[in-house]
């Protein structure tokens, strides 16, 4: 017998997800499942490949979960990623074979005679030096940069427990380190129960600060590629909040509602992309770092649900989210969890995703129009459509053991792919992109 | 969707679960074998939720609405 009212799994769960920054879940829901966990270990190995030499990535995650008694739950999560391979710098494929410059490149001006500082227009004095490693992309081909590659640690860290009968308050931290990036932020939730524990309103707050090194030094926005102007350390910081509604519906069915709103300020630039620039005829006559507004303001609205069918549990959910980039986004994901006995299930997962383009988005620039105050080339800034098929194994043992295996396929459909200047034409200027996710996992609880 | 659009939207749905759920919806205490599943929580997978975040995040625009859509990464 167990005198402490032990954490049901559904708030260890939601430890776990509010320690992970990215899409902790703040809401939850008064639905108590069985079974009592005083110590959960959940890991997972993550191996991520792009199709054509792109990015993949290794990422194995722990996350121990301890409860310490009346839902007095601690939570610790470490990451660690590596990643490689080549990475779109936005530039677009040409007729003729392409040069460009690695990011810890600072010049492709000879050493002599150039000055080694520049002032902005804007008055900033900026690097200008001479040091470059260059790369060469073939002509019909999207330019990569081969030379790409980060490692990420992060580590989680968060409490939760019962601030009276009915209400409930959890925080938590997060820092990570890269190459080029840290990341230090802190996020807190109170909910509280109504209605015999069928509803639950929550809300929450979320801080973070960013550090960007950019290997190389930050370029300056909107300048021509040929110089290279480079300047120092950047800063970016979020602050978000969330306001969540969680309903049981029926014997079967839970729901959730929330209504997401964040702004970010500082360096919203990403320092690795250009930008091409054409003539009339669609040959490149040059490059310009891309540059993004120093402000955004996201907002999204989320609704998921949980259905028992049986026998299956269907996860349903809907996301509608916006900023003031002018994306706008629809993503639609399903997952249908299938219990053969035994302890083994298979959980076949559908996700579609659509997205509009950035306001600044340009595949190219024309050399004969006035140049933007923003433009970016970056893919993920692209109108585009998303899609995620997949499968997952997980099999029981012991009685407090699953391992499980989940294999994904993603893939990107960009709108705008071709163009009908002479020299472009026949070039597929923006090819997507597809990728395998295997994913390995085992869980034990104590 | 503007603002005024999103919001509205979500107090909409807020206001169907209040005004439904005094009374229509919801269940008894004793009504929860189904919903008290760990399958059947909402999070019934933290893991793979945030290993999918993290992907999402770093090839897409959007991020987010299950939690908070920051960010703890430079991979965007």
């Amino acid at each position: 017998m167990q005198l402490n009212k032990s954490t049901t799994p559904l708030r260890l769960g939601l430890m776990a997800a509010s320690c992970a920054l990215l899409g902790a879940p703040v809401a939850r829901s008064q639905v108590a499942p069985d079974g009592e966990q005083p110590l959960l270990i959940d890991t997972g190995l993550l191996y991520y490949k792009e199709d054509q030499g792109r990015v993949q990535t290794i990422e194995p995650i722990v996350n121990l979960k301890k409860n310490y008694g009346d839902d007095h739950v601690l939570g610790v999560t470490l990451t660690f990623d590596s990643l490689t391979g080549g990475s779109p710098n936005g530039a677009i494929p040409s007729r003729k074979a392409q040069t460009f410059a690695t990011p810890s490149g600072t010049s492709l001006q000879p050493v002599s005679g150039v000055p080694q500082t520049y002032t902005t227009p804007s008055g900033q004095v900026v690097a200008l030096l001479a040091k470059v490693t260059l790369y060469s992309v073939n002509p019909g081909q999207l330019p990569l940069d081969p030379n790409f590659h980060d490692r990420r640690i992060a580590a989680d860290a968060s409490w939760s427990q019962p601030m009276g009968l009915d209400t409930h308050a959890s925080i938590s931290g997060h820092l990570s380190n890269e190459l080029d990036f840290n990341s230090a932020a802190v996020n807190g939730a109170l909910s509280r129960d109504f209605n015999g524990k069928n509803t639950t309103v929550s809300g929450g707050f979320n801080l973070e600060l960013d550090r960007i090194n950019p290997i190389g030094g930050a370029p300056v926005g909107g300048t021509d590629y040929i110089q290279l102007l480079k300047g120092g350390n950047k800063s970016k910081n979020l602050v978000g909040g969330l306001f969540g509604v969680t309903q049981v519906m029926s014997r079967r069915w839970v729901s959730q509602v929330n209504y997401t709103y964040d702004t970010s300020k500082g360096y919203l630039t990403d320092p690795y992309k250009i930008i091409s620039v054409v003539d009339t005829t669609g040959a490149s006559t040059g490059y310009r770092f891309e540059n993004r507004p120093n402000t955004r303001t996201r907002q999204s609205v989320y609704v998921g649900n949980k259905v028992y069918l049986g026998g299956e549990v269907l996860d349903l959910s809907y996301r509608r989210g916006s900023d003031n980039w002018g994306i706008k986004s629809n993503t639609v994901d399903g997952r249908l969890r299938i219990d053969l006995g035994n302890d083994v299930y298979i959980e076949p997962h559908a996700r579609w995703y659509r997205q509009a383009a950035a306001d600044f988005y340009h595949l190219y620039l024309n050399q004969a129009d006035a140049l933007p105050t923003y433009m970016s080339a970056d893919q993920r800034l692209a109108e585009f459509r998303a899609t995620t098929f997949g499968l997952k194994l997980g099999i029981g043992f012991d009685g407090n053991n699953e391992l499980s295996l989940r294999i994904e396929e993603y893939q990107q459909k960009a709108a705008q792919t071709s163009s009908s200047l002479a020299n472009l034409q026949g070039l597929n200027l923006n090819p997507g992109l597809k990728s395998a996710i295997v994913q390995i996992g085992w869980r034990y609880e104590y | 969707m503007s603002l005024l659009r999103l919001v509205g939207l979500t107090a909409a749905a807020v206001s169907l679960f209040g005004i439904t759920g005094c009374s229509a919806i919801g269940v008894k205490p004793w009504q929860r074998e189904l919903l008290a599943k760990k399958e059947m929580a909402l999070d019934a997978n933290p893991l793979d939720a945030a290993i999918d975040d993290h992907v999402y995040f770093s090839k897409e625009a959007a991020s987010g609405g299950r939690g908070f859509g920051g960010g703890g990464c430079g991979c965007n």
